[in-house]
């Protein structure tokens, strides 16, 4: 018999909910960032620790294209985070294995597909931006997981599908 | 559905209730009430042997098939 979590579950509502707002602000200090760049380029640069003496332009086009892809991270953050309150919300009421969820996590697994293709092009924008005078260290790194976490959350999502199914068939059998 | 659930027939036939053969065959009063009232999808092999155990009948004398369309009540 499995044992149940309350605490462990109104623990995940609680960081699942401070991981919205958190996302958020990160969202809206990117995008102050991104704007400071554009209206004083100077300043941001220099706080940034870019070096002046030709060549920073690549630089700094790769900078405010990274902070672009971290903006249009946010929404798809922000879907994944509230698709998986709503998924703890189900297990709360004691009904996780609905058709809904099914959705969600597809739903789910289609956004960190996006955030995962965002991530490589993070990777790349910031291997062509970098020189060897002035590196553009962002703390990238490629790692399998995130891809095979992936294709977890499709297997998943195909089987509460199928899981669901069988329990409606099964709630009619005497 | 064009399968007729028949143990109303049989029970009064056997002069039983169906709080008895709930009690007699261990299914739940909600269950026997969901097949007697034909709102059931499906019915085990287990659920119809121990009815047709404990009203000494055939399967065919609690089930009918009677041709007509098919339609769910979901």
């Amino acid at each position: 018999m499995p044992r149940s979590y309350p605490g462990a579950l109104a623990l995940t509502r609680r960081i699942l909910r401070a991981l919205i707002v958190l996302n958020l602000v990160m969202g809206f200090l990117i995008l102050a960032l991104l704007v400071a760049s554009l209206v004083a380029p100077d300043l941001v640069m220099d706080a940034l620790g870019v070096r002046r003496g030709g060549g920073e332009g690549s630089l700094i086009l790769g900078m405010r294209l990274i902070m672009v892809l971290g903006i249009a991270a946010v929404p798809l953050t922000h879907l994944v985070l509230r698709r998986l309150l709503n998924v703890v919300d189900t297990v709360r009421e004691g009904d996780p294995f609905v058709a809904e969820n099914a959705v969600r996590l597809r739903a789910i697994a289609w956004a960190v597909l996006g955030l995962e293709l965002m991530h490589l092009a993070v990777g790349a924008v910031a291997a062509a931006a970098s020189s060897a005078a002035q590196p553009l260290d962002i703390g990238w790194s490629f790692t399998f997981t995130r891809g095979v976490a992936v294709l977890l959350l499709f297997v998943l999502a195909r089987v509460f599908e199928h899981g669901t199914a069988m329990r409606e068939d099964l709630e009619g059998t005497v | 559905m064009p399968i007729i659930v028949k143990l109303d027939d049989v029970l009064y036939a056997r002069r039983m209730t169906l709080t008895e053969l709930s009690e007699r065959i261990g299914i739940t009063l909600a269950n026997l009430s969901i097949l007697k009232t034909g709102k059931a999808r499906a019915v085990r092999f287990s659920t119809l042997s121990a009815i047709c155990g404990a009203l000494e009948c055939q399967p065919g004398d609690i089930l009918e098939f009677v041709p007509g369309p098919e339609h769910d009540e979901d």
